[in-house]
Protein backbone atom coordinates (compact mmCIF):
# COMPACT_ATOMS: atom_id res chain seq x y z
CA UNK A 1 0.00 0.00 0.00
CA UNK A 2 2.88 2.30 0.75
CA UNK A 3 4.28 1.63 -2.72
CA UNK A 4 0.99 2.76 -4.28
CA UNK A 5 0.95 5.92 -2.18
CA UNK A 6 4.59 6.60 -3.05
CA UNK A 7 3.88 6.21 -6.78
CA UNK A 8 0.92 8.56 -6.62
CA UNK A 9 2.94 11.08 -4.66
CA UNK A 10 5.63 11.14 -7.30
CA UNK A 11 3.12 12.25 -9.93
CA UNK A 12 1.52 14.80 -7.56
CA UNK A 13 4.41 16.26 -5.56
CA UNK A 14 2.20 19.06 -4.24
CA UNK A 15 0.75 16.60 -1.77
CA UNK A 16 4.04 16.10 0.03
CA UNK A 17 3.63 19.11 2.39
CA UNK A 18 0.20 17.73 3.28
CA UNK A 19 1.74 14.46 4.36
CA UNK A 20 4.43 16.31 6.30
CA UNK A 21 2.01 18.51 8.26
CA UNK A 22 -0.65 15.88 8.89
CA UNK A 23 2.00 13.31 9.75
CA UNK A 24 3.70 15.79 12.06
CA UNK A 25 0.37 16.56 13.73
CA UNK A 26 -0.35 12.86 14.26
CA UNK A 27 3.12 12.24 15.70
CA UNK A 28 2.89 15.22 18.05
CA UNK A 29 -0.58 14.40 19.34
CA UNK A 30 0.15 10.70 19.81
CA UNK A 31 3.39 11.42 21.63
CA UNK A 32 1.65 13.92 23.93
CA UNK A 33 -1.03 11.33 24.63
CA UNK A 34 1.64 8.76 25.43
CA UNK A 35 3.40 11.27 27.70
CA UNK A 36 0.15 11.89 29.54
CA UNK A 37 -0.50 8.17 29.91
CA UNK A 38 2.96 7.40 31.25
CA UNK A 39 4.06 10.52 33.13
CA UNK A 40 0.88 12.20 34.37
CA UNK A 41 0.49 11.74 38.12
CA UNK A 42 -3.29 11.58 37.76
CA UNK A 43 -3.03 8.25 35.92
CA UNK A 44 -2.85 4.95 37.85
CA UNK A 45 -1.68 1.84 36.00
CA UNK A 46 -0.64 -0.41 38.87
CA UNK A 47 -3.26 -0.61 41.56
CA UNK A 48 -1.24 -2.91 43.77
CA UNK A 49 2.22 -1.33 43.84
CA UNK A 50 1.52 2.31 43.02
CA UNK A 51 -2.14 2.96 43.79
CA UNK A 52 -2.25 6.76 44.11
CA UNK A 53 0.67 8.41 42.32
CA UNK A 54 -0.81 11.88 42.84
CA UNK A 55 0.07 11.67 46.50
CA UNK A 56 3.77 11.38 45.74
CA UNK A 57 4.42 14.81 44.23
CA UNK A 58 7.09 17.02 45.76
CA UNK A 59 7.15 20.83 45.54
CA UNK A 60 9.93 20.84 42.94
CA UNK A 61 8.29 18.33 40.56
CA UNK A 62 7.27 19.72 37.24
CA UNK A 63 4.62 17.50 35.76
CA UNK A 64 3.27 19.97 33.24
CA UNK A 65 4.76 20.13 29.81
CA UNK A 66 5.84 23.73 29.73
CA UNK A 67 6.76 26.08 32.58
CA UNK A 68 6.22 29.68 31.51
CA UNK A 69 7.24 31.68 34.53
CA UNK A 70 8.09 29.45 37.46
CA UNK A 71 11.45 28.01 38.24
CA UNK A 72 10.41 24.77 39.86
CA UNK A 73 13.75 24.26 41.57
CA UNK A 74 13.10 27.29 43.75
CA UNK A 75 9.74 26.23 45.18
CA UNK A 76 9.51 25.04 48.76
CA UNK A 77 6.98 22.89 50.52
CA UNK A 78 4.47 24.97 52.46
CA UNK A 79 2.47 22.48 54.47
CA UNK A 80 3.53 20.22 57.35
CA UNK A 81 5.32 16.90 56.79
CA UNK A 82 3.23 13.87 57.62
CA UNK B 1 -18.42 46.78 34.24
CA UNK B 2 -19.49 46.90 30.61
CA UNK B 3 -20.63 50.11 28.95
CA UNK B 4 -24.04 50.12 27.27
CA UNK B 5 -23.90 48.37 23.89
CA UNK B 6 -20.27 47.37 24.48
CA UNK B 7 -19.09 44.71 22.04
CA UNK B 8 -15.48 44.09 23.07
CA UNK B 9 -13.85 42.95 26.28
CA UNK B 10 -13.80 45.07 29.42
CA UNK B 11 -10.51 46.80 30.25
CA UNK B 12 -8.11 44.36 31.84
CA UNK B 13 -7.57 44.65 35.57
CA UNK B 14 -5.18 41.74 35.94
CA UNK B 15 -2.00 40.75 34.07
CA UNK B 16 -3.62 37.55 32.86
CA UNK B 17 -6.54 39.40 31.30
CA UNK B 18 -4.05 41.69 29.52
CA UNK B 19 -2.42 38.61 28.00
CA UNK B 20 -5.81 37.29 26.96
CA UNK B 21 -6.67 40.61 25.32
CA UNK B 22 -3.41 40.65 23.34
CA UNK B 23 -3.92 37.08 22.22
CA UNK B 24 -7.48 37.86 21.18
CA UNK B 25 -6.22 40.83 19.14
CA UNK B 26 -3.63 38.59 17.47
CA UNK B 27 -6.11 35.83 16.60
CA UNK B 28 -8.79 38.26 15.49
CA UNK B 29 -6.34 40.10 13.22
CA UNK B 30 -5.49 36.80 11.51
CA UNK B 31 -9.18 36.00 11.13
CA UNK B 32 -9.93 39.43 9.67
CA UNK B 33 -7.05 39.20 7.20
CA UNK B 34 -8.12 35.76 5.99
CA UNK B 35 -11.77 36.74 5.72
CA UNK B 36 -10.95 39.92 3.80
CA UNK B 37 -8.79 37.96 1.39
CA UNK B 38 -11.53 35.38 0.82
CA UNK B 39 -14.15 38.08 0.31
CA UNK B 40 -11.93 39.81 -2.22
CA UNK B 41 -11.33 36.57 -4.12
CA UNK B 42 -15.05 35.81 -4.21
CA UNK B 43 -15.88 39.27 -5.55
CA UNK B 44 -13.05 39.12 -8.10
CA UNK B 45 -14.22 35.77 -9.42
CA UNK B 46 -17.85 36.75 -9.55
CA UNK B 47 -17.24 40.00 -11.41
CA UNK B 48 -14.63 38.68 -13.88
CA UNK B 49 -15.77 38.50 -17.49
CA UNK B 50 -13.13 36.02 -18.74
CA UNK B 51 -12.76 32.38 -17.73
CA UNK B 52 -9.69 30.18 -18.23
CA UNK B 53 -10.94 26.69 -19.08
CA UNK B 54 -7.49 25.17 -19.60
CA UNK B 55 -5.93 25.36 -16.12
CA UNK B 56 -6.50 22.00 -14.50
CA UNK B 57 -3.91 21.78 -11.73
CA UNK B 58 -0.83 23.48 -10.42
CA UNK B 59 1.66 21.95 -8.04
CA UNK B 60 3.10 25.25 -6.82
CA UNK B 61 -0.14 26.81 -5.64
CA UNK B 62 -1.18 23.56 -3.98
CA UNK B 63 2.02 23.58 -1.96
CA UNK B 64 1.52 27.22 -0.99
CA UNK B 65 -2.03 26.80 0.20
CA UNK B 66 -1.10 23.80 2.29
CA UNK B 67 2.00 25.22 3.91
CA UNK B 68 0.72 28.74 4.59
CA UNK B 69 -2.37 27.72 6.62
CA UNK B 70 -0.24 25.27 8.60
CA UNK B 71 2.17 28.08 9.47
CA UNK B 72 -0.72 30.37 10.41
CA UNK B 73 -2.18 27.71 12.68
CA UNK B 74 1.16 27.23 14.41
CA UNK B 75 1.39 31.00 14.91
CA UNK B 76 -1.99 30.91 16.63
CA UNK B 77 -1.34 27.76 18.64
CA UNK B 78 1.95 28.80 20.25
CA UNK B 79 0.71 31.94 22.07
CA UNK B 80 -2.49 30.11 22.94
CA UNK B 81 -0.64 27.27 24.66
CA UNK B 82 1.64 29.75 26.41
CA UNK B 83 -1.32 31.56 27.95
CA UNK B 84 -2.96 28.28 28.84
CA UNK B 85 0.08 27.17 30.83
CA UNK B 86 0.44 30.66 32.31
CA UNK B 87 -3.07 30.41 33.74
CA UNK B 88 -2.17 27.25 35.65
CA UNK B 89 0.90 28.65 37.36
CA UNK B 90 1.26 28.62 41.13
CA UNK B 91 2.23 32.10 42.19
CA UNK B 92 2.46 31.95 46.00
CA UNK B 93 -0.75 33.72 47.04
CA UNK B 94 -0.76 36.18 49.92
CA UNK B 95 -4.41 35.59 50.77
CA UNK B 96 -6.90 32.77 50.36
CA UNK B 97 -10.61 33.49 50.07
CA UNK B 98 -13.37 30.92 49.81
CA UNK B 99 -16.31 31.80 47.58
CA UNK B 100 -19.31 29.52 48.03
CA UNK B 101 -22.27 29.64 45.67
CA UNK B 102 -25.77 29.29 47.04
CA UNK B 103 -29.19 29.74 45.56
CA UNK B 104 -29.12 32.71 45.03
CA UNK B 105 -26.19 34.54 46.62
CA UNK B 106 -22.46 34.17 47.16
CA UNK B 107 -20.77 33.84 50.53
CA UNK B 108 -17.14 34.72 51.14
CA UNK B 109 -14.91 33.38 53.89
CA UNK B 110 -11.56 34.90 54.83
CA UNK B 111 -10.19 32.36 57.26
CA UNK B 112 -6.42 32.86 57.01
CA UNK B 113 -5.97 34.79 60.23
CA UNK B 114 -9.39 35.21 61.87
CA UNK B 115 -12.83 33.83 61.10
CA UNK B 116 -14.45 36.29 58.75
CA UNK B 117 -17.44 35.27 56.66
CA UNK B 118 -20.36 37.09 55.10
CA UNK B 119 -23.03 36.71 52.46
CA UNK B 120 -23.30 38.84 49.36
CA UNK B 121 -26.83 39.37 48.05
CA UNK B 122 -27.75 41.46 45.03
CA UNK B 123 -29.00 44.95 45.82
CA UNK B 124 -32.67 44.94 44.69
CA UNK B 125 -33.45 47.48 41.99
CA UNK B 126 -35.77 49.52 44.19
CA UNK B 127 -33.01 49.93 46.81
CA UNK B 128 -30.37 51.29 44.44
CA UNK B 129 -28.94 54.72 45.18
CA UNK B 130 -28.22 57.08 42.24
CA UNK B 131 -25.02 56.07 40.46
CA UNK B 132 -25.26 52.38 41.31
CA UNK B 133 -25.56 49.71 38.62
CA UNK B 134 -28.76 47.72 38.23
CA UNK B 135 -28.47 43.95 38.73
CA UNK B 136 -24.72 44.28 39.39
CA UNK B 137 -24.41 45.78 42.86
CA UNK B 138 -24.29 43.63 45.97
CA UNK B 139 -24.72 44.49 49.62
CA UNK B 140 -21.29 43.17 50.70
CA UNK B 141 -18.35 43.34 48.32
CA UNK B 142 -15.45 40.93 48.31
CA UNK B 143 -12.66 43.28 49.30
CA UNK B 144 -9.11 42.34 48.30
CA UNK B 145 -5.70 44.01 48.53
CA UNK B 146 -4.45 45.38 45.23
CA UNK B 147 -1.32 43.97 43.50
CA UNK B 148 -1.22 40.87 45.72
CA UNK B 149 -1.62 37.34 44.40
CA UNK B 150 -4.92 36.07 45.71
CA UNK B 151 -6.14 32.51 45.72
CA UNK B 152 -9.90 31.96 45.54
CA UNK B 153 -11.31 28.53 46.35
CA UNK B 154 -14.70 28.13 44.78
CA UNK B 155 -17.41 25.65 45.55
CA UNK B 156 -21.18 25.48 45.86
CA UNK B 157 -23.57 24.49 48.58
CA UNK B 158 -26.50 23.34 46.47
CA UNK B 159 -26.45 23.42 42.66
CA UNK B 160 -23.91 24.40 40.03
CA UNK B 161 -22.89 28.04 39.90
CA UNK B 162 -19.94 29.79 38.30
CA UNK B 163 -17.82 32.61 39.73
CA UNK B 164 -16.89 34.93 36.92
CA UNK B 165 -15.34 38.41 36.67
CA UNK B 166 -14.65 39.46 33.06
CA UNK B 167 -12.28 42.31 33.94
CA UNK B 168 -9.94 39.91 35.73
CA UNK B 169 -10.27 37.11 33.17
CA UNK B 170 -11.68 34.73 35.78
CA UNK B 171 -14.46 32.22 35.32
CA UNK B 172 -14.49 29.15 37.55
CA UNK B 173 -17.35 26.71 38.02
CA UNK B 174 -18.72 26.23 41.52
CA UNK B 175 -19.50 22.53 41.77
CA UNK B 176 -21.09 21.12 44.93
CA UNK B 177 -18.76 18.64 46.56
CA UNK B 178 -15.72 19.91 44.67
CA UNK B 179 -13.18 22.62 45.38
CA UNK B 180 -11.87 24.59 42.41
CA UNK B 181 -8.95 26.97 42.73
CA UNK B 182 -8.03 30.10 40.84
CA UNK B 183 -5.33 32.68 41.48
CA UNK B 184 -5.14 36.20 40.17
CA UNK B 185 -3.45 39.54 40.81
CA UNK B 186 -5.50 42.73 40.55
CA UNK B 187 -3.31 45.41 38.95
CA UNK B 188 -5.24 48.53 39.93
CA UNK B 189 -7.66 49.61 42.67
CA UNK B 190 -11.29 49.60 41.63
CA UNK B 191 -14.60 47.81 41.73
CA UNK B 192 -15.05 44.88 39.36
CA UNK B 193 -18.35 43.22 38.64
CA UNK B 194 -19.29 39.78 37.45
CA UNK B 195 -22.37 37.62 37.27
CA UNK B 196 -23.12 34.00 38.05
CA UNK B 197 -22.25 32.05 34.90
CA UNK B 198 -23.95 28.70 35.33
CA UNK B 199 -27.73 28.31 35.29
CA UNK B 200 -28.85 27.68 38.82
CA UNK B 201 -32.56 28.36 39.06
CA UNK B 202 -34.98 31.22 39.18
CA UNK B 203 -32.58 33.95 40.31
CA UNK B 204 -29.52 32.87 38.35
CA UNK B 205 -29.31 36.33 36.75
CA UNK B 206 -29.63 38.04 40.12
CA UNK B 207 -26.60 36.87 42.06
CA UNK B 208 -23.76 39.15 41.03
CA UNK B 209 -20.16 39.10 42.22
CA UNK B 210 -18.51 42.36 43.23
CA UNK B 211 -14.77 42.54 43.94
CA UNK B 212 -13.32 45.72 45.39
CA UNK B 213 -9.55 46.07 45.19
CA UNK B 214 -8.07 48.49 47.73
CA UNK B 215 -4.60 49.29 49.07
CA UNK B 216 -3.39 46.92 51.75
CA UNK B 217 -3.94 49.35 54.64
CA UNK B 218 -7.56 49.86 53.62
CA UNK B 219 -7.99 46.11 53.35
CA UNK B 220 -6.67 45.60 56.88
CA UNK B 221 -8.99 48.33 58.22
CA UNK B 222 -11.94 46.79 56.41
CA UNK B 223 -11.29 43.30 57.71
CA UNK B 224 -10.90 44.53 61.31
CA UNK B 225 -14.19 46.38 60.96
CA UNK B 226 -15.96 43.34 59.51
CA UNK B 227 -14.68 41.09 62.28
CA UNK B 228 -15.89 43.54 64.96
CA UNK B 229 -19.31 43.81 63.37
CA UNK B 230 -19.84 40.07 63.35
Amino acid sequence: MLATVGKQLRSHPALIPLFIFIGGGVVMSMSYLARLAIRNPDVCWDRKNNPEPWNKLGPTDQYKFYAVGIDYKKLKKEGPDF
Amino acid sequence: MAHPSQLGFQDAASPLMEELLHFHDHALMIVILISTMVLYIILAMVTAKLTDKLVLDSQEIEIIWTVLPAIILILIALPSLRISYLMDEINDPHLTIKAMGHQWYWSYEYTDYEDLGFDSYMTPTQDLTPGQFRLLEADHRMVTPVESPIRVLISAEDVLHSWAIPALGVKVDAVPGRLNQTTFIISRPGVFFGQCSEICGANHSFMPIVVEAVPLQHFENWSSLMIEEA
